[in-house]
């Protein structure tokens, strides 16, 4: 013994000789340890010591492998472990209670969690604790002291999965994200309002079930551990999410959990957490020099894009602008540069939201509405006049290159050709109909070379026949000729028409589903449209093409905004044909209005309709645009003022598009909904009754417009027709099916209305499953404050199903 | 000495004292909780200005020590029962299974292996006793990762084998008086 003392003193002799030993051979496997001890060194006593601090080593490892585990904590049995973390480690256990096994989930706590009065402590707060009823919640049920002195939490156990996780494996995109992160804040929002804060909010502490449902873990918590011990509080939280008040033992407040939800949207969007992993008092350290988090855009990682189905780069831009700003704000070191409450910040997060491109289903026709404003220009032609209209059409558009046809010349040769494609139109010189505007364009542009040879101008004429099709839907004829003419712009080196190509393929491709291609031509043509000469038209059009997309396809963002905000105003400015301001302001408005701009919007829409004024090419622009001021008065709680815009709108369309108008039928379930808002259900009835086989026949068993089979059910319910109801609901849960996601919106309002016509015929165990689903898919998915209120409408049918059905489940206590 | 460290130090045991009589129940201490606790008391009672983060650091890991080796000697005189039993970083859970050694213990150990090696001596003070990451620790350090990890697997082998003849062998504890 005393030899093995003096052994550690004469280590300094040889120290860094047995250090480099001991990382030798603590590489190698055991076996060849002593063989290579031996060829190294030929001290026996250093040897000796080599192996001694081996073996002490690998009595640390295998000590370190083998934490004991229990069979029980107090009446618990552990089933597993299922996370640690914190002050605690978290295990699966079950209780036999009347023969029923229960599981929970067991928060064993280190012991310096708790004091002598954690169980008085407990006791006092169980009331307050038991009341938090909420679907986010779990809720704290028991609390005791283990055999070996540690206190322990019991809590609802939740068969789920960590949030992070869960959306990883998703490949969840960003905006899923953010929704399912507004389900954490509305719980975190109704604790606080029942006076608990959470502070130790991360990840970990957030599960989703496989219905989607997030739920959140260790609400109360904090409240059991010492009370007078700042830093414990701290300790007990996870130190990367914990606020700086909270590392500095400095008071806590709501602002500490906003914080928390900083930080676990700070993880959730960029795959990192927002202080790396840093230990406690490492996170003391920061918190002393009041040092911000770094950037949320500087943490993306290729593989946290990968798991959100983004390039890096896309990513990047997302988390750029409002993102980083809305996280940066949470995560202020100062409580009160945050959020002032958790409700502010989730209604920040659903403005974000709302600016987002068209997902809902609800504001798919007002896209389609945006088409016409191409579209019908000459679609109006194709039910009567046809051949005049579309030469009217045509010659409006040449009338637009009439700054390339100043030569008289060139004039001589064009009115030629337009006088030769009024004979073709013309089925008695031909002999031959040509019925259709993709026929008439095809032979136009076809023939266009046999009469114009200059090559400028016969790209001019192509630019303006090729839009043509474009326009009459003809995109792929269209395609191919912006290509050649794209081709000849480039052989030629005319920059103009090769940008012009550029816009319009860019458009086509977006249009067509090909997006990076499409996206990246319009990228092209934005830049190459600020070139010295481009004219004013071009630079409009690529604004407003680059920036509708570019909004399509991801988040809007400021610059995008701004890039229709320009275009809009140039156009005005520069008295560009009535079509084109047309267009650029279309653009603005629909994007204002998506954004949830309205009172940006309106006006834009009402410029529109006095630029249209009583031009009755316009007249299904005009519809369209009403459509969209109906619905903005609509949502924004004017259903009376509403009412007689849709009439005019579903008429406009009705006269521009013949009785089988898609945009009027459009209008139908809007305007129905309205109707019914108002008391006037019976007249919803009747307006869609009227239209259902209309609406059969248009869409053909497509999901189009489906919105009209939802309103027509809500009508009869409205009006107690129950059993109507549930023909109408079941109809379209059988028209949606397979047809859209599972767990699409739409199908979780379908169930909604089958719930609640069941539920009005008193058949309730019928009528459960289905407002289950509902609220399974709605809940998640409620963004806007229109979607949350069918949320609350699935939630109260629910519980008022479930207590009027089934015996309220057994508390265990 | 940092002219800080006797700044702080009376008042640090003085929070230090109270904790620790609240602790008692358990005898289990667990330093990075008590680390903070004291830490942020300095912090901000004291507004208290560091050069760098590594005299923050060196400082924090100092007192930290400092603080539980008085309240461990404290304590064994009081022969409340005998010592208090740290709960350490997972990195050293086998402390917890050697039943007599206890904080004053690993001090000496620490003490020798500082004359031994002091750097290695303040990677197991950062990493042990303040709870620093590895990363963290090599950053103070002005090191690699790669390194702290290499010399704490050893340090931590070398601690263990000297505590192993304090632990069960009473005849040789060190603080035998």
């Amino acid at each position: 013994m005393e030899c093995r003392a003096l052994d550690s003193m004469r280590d300094e002799a040889h120290w860094h000789e047995l250090q480099r030993l001991f990382d030798l051979c603590i590489e190698l496997p055991e076996g060849d340890r002593l063989a290579a001890l031996t060829r190294e060194c030929t001290d026996t006593a250093l040897r000796e010591r080599v192996l001694a601090l081996l073996a002490a080593s690998a009595t640390i490892e295998s000590a370190a492998n083998c934490a004991a585990p229990q069979a029980f904590i107090g009446p618990y049995r552990i089933v597993r472990e299922v996370g640690a973390g914190g002050l605690g480690v978290v295990y699966l256990v079950e209780r036999l209670a009347d023969g029923v096994r229960l599981r929970f989930a067991l928060k064993l706590l280190a012991p310096v969690a708790a004091d002598e009065a954690f169980m008085e402590r407990f006791r006092r707060e169980e009331r307050t604790l038991a009341a938090l009823e909420h679907p986010n919640i779990t809720r704290l049920l028991d609390a005791g002291w283990s055999v070996d002195g540690r206190p322990y939490l019991v809590m609802e156990f939740v068969d789920g999965v960590q949030l992070d996780v869960f959306c990883d494996a998703a490949t969840m995109s960003v905006a899923r994200r953010l929704e399912l992160f507004l389900q954490i804040c509305d719980a975190v929002s109704y604790a606080h309002r029942n006076l608990i804060l959470h502070l130790d909010l991360k990840p970990s502490n957030v599960l989703v079930s496989a219905t989607g449902i997030v739920k959140l873990l260790d609400f109360g918590t904090s409240k059991f551990i010492h009370p007078n011990l700042e830093a414990t509080i701290a300790t007990a939280a996870t130190p990367a999410y914990a606020s700086p008040e909270q590392c500095l033992g400095l008071t806590v407040s709501t602002a500490s959990d906003v914080f928390g939800l900083g930080a676990i949207l700070f993880a959730l969007l960029s795959g990192r957490r927002p202080f790396g992993d840093s230990s406690l008092v490492a996170r003391i350290e920061t918190a002393t020099r009041a040092l911000d988090p770094q950037s949320l855009r500087g943490s993306v990682t290729p593989a946290a894009a990968a798991a959100r189905g983004l390039s890096e780069a896309r990513l990047r831009q997302l988390l750029g602008g409002d993102l980083n700003a809305i996280v940066g704000k949470c995560l202020r070191h100062r409580p009160e540069d945050r959020y002032a409450s958790v409700d502010a910040l989730a209604d920040e997060i659903r403005r974000y939201l709302n600016c987002e491109p068209v997902r809902a289903r609800r504001q798919t026709w007002r896209y389609r509405s945006a088409k016409f404003l191409r579209r019908h220009r000459l679609g109006l032609a194709i039910g009567s006049v046809v051949l005049s209209a579309i030469v009217l059409s045509a010659a409006y558009a040449w009338s637009q290159q009439q700054r390339a046809l100043r030569e008289a010349e060139r004039s001589v040769r064009m009115q030629t050709y337009m006088n030769r494609l009024f004979k073709m139109a013309n089925p008695e010189y031909t002999g031959k109909p040509v019925a259709t505007v993709p026929d008439f364009l095809r032979v136009g542009i076809a023939k266009l070379p046999d009469y114009i040879h200059d090559p400028a101008d016969l790209r001019a004429g192509e630019l303006a026949l090729a839009e043509s099709m474009m326009d009459s839907g003809s995109l792929d004829d269209a395609l191919a000729a912006f290509a050649n003419i794209k081709d000849s712009a480039s052989r030629a080196g005319a920059s103009a028409d090769f940008t012009e190509a550029e816009i319009f393929m860019g458009q086509i491709l977006c249009q067509q589903g090909h997006l990076p291609e499409g996206r990246k031509l319009l990228a092209d043509a934005l830049a190459s449209s600020k070139g010295h000469d481009m004219p004013w038209r071009l630079r409009v059009l690529a604004q407003v093409y680059y920036a509708f997309n570019e909004d399509n396809n991801g988040f809007r963002t400021d610059s995008t905004l701004a890039l229709l905000r320009a275009a809009a105003r140039q156009a005005e400015e520069h008295d560009l044909a009535p079509r084109d301001v047309a267009l650029a302001l279309y653009y603005l408005g629909m994007d204002l209005q998506l954004r949830g701009l309205d009172t940006d919007a309106k006006p834009i829409f009402e410029r529109l309709l006095t630029l249209y004024g009583d031009d009755p090419l316009a007249l299904c622009d005009r519809s369209a645009v009403n459509g969209w001021i109906a619905w903005i008065d609509l949502t924004n709680g004017d259903a009376a003022g509403s009412l007689p815009i849709f009439k005019e709108s579903y008429e406009g369309f009705i006269a521009c598009e013949g009785p089988d108008s898609p945009g009027a039928l459009d209008q139908l379930p809007y305007w129905a909904h309205a109707l019914t808002l108002l008391s006037r259900a019976d007249e919803a009835v009747q307006l869609l009754e009227n239209a259902m086989p209309t609406w059969r026949r248009v869409v053909g068993g497509s999901t189009d417009n489906s919105d009209m089979l939802m309103e027509l059910a809500r009508a009869y319910l409205a009006t107690h027709r129950y059993q109507d109801a549930e023909t109408a609901a079941r109809e379209l849960l059988t028209l949606l099916s397979g047809k859209v996601a599972e767990r699409d919106r739409t199908i979780g309002m379908a169930h909604l209305v089958f719930a609640e016509a069941l539920a009005g015929q008193n058949r309730n165990r019928e009528a459960l499953p289905h407002v289950d689903t509902a609220v399974s898919i709605l809940i998640p998915t409620a963004v806007s404050a229109y979607a949350k209120a069918f949320s609350q409408e699935a939630l109260s049918l629910q519980s008022r199903l479930h207590e009027a059905d089934v015996p309220a489940p057994t508390k265990l206590r | 000495m940092d002219p800080l460290f006797n700044l702080v130090y009376p008042r640090l045991r003085e929070i230090a004292g109270s904790l620790f009589r609240r602790e008692s129940a358990a005898s289990l201490l667990q330093p990075t909780g008590v680390v903070s606790e004291l830490f942020l008391k300095l912090v901000t009672q004291h507004s208290l200005q560091f050069e760098n983060r590594e005299h923050f650091f060196s400082l924090a890991a100092t007192l930290m020590r400092r603080i539980l080796v008085d309240h461990a000697r404290a304590a064994r005189s009081d022969k409340r029962d005998g010592g208090v039993r740290v709960a350490l970083d997972d990195d050293l859970m086998w402390i917890t299974t050697m039943p007599s050694v206890d904080v004053l213990d690993i001090d000496r150990a620490l003490v020798e292996l500082e004359q031994l090696d002091a750097r290695k001596c303040r990677l197991v003070e950062l990493r042990f006793f303040l709870g620093t990451t590895s990363e963290e620790a090599a950053e103070i350090l002005h090191t690699s990762k790669a390194t702290v990890d290499r010399e704490l697997r050893f340090a931590r082998g070398w601690l263990y084998d000297r505590l192993q003849m304090s632990d069960g062998m009473p005849g040789t504890r060190l603080d035998a008086r």
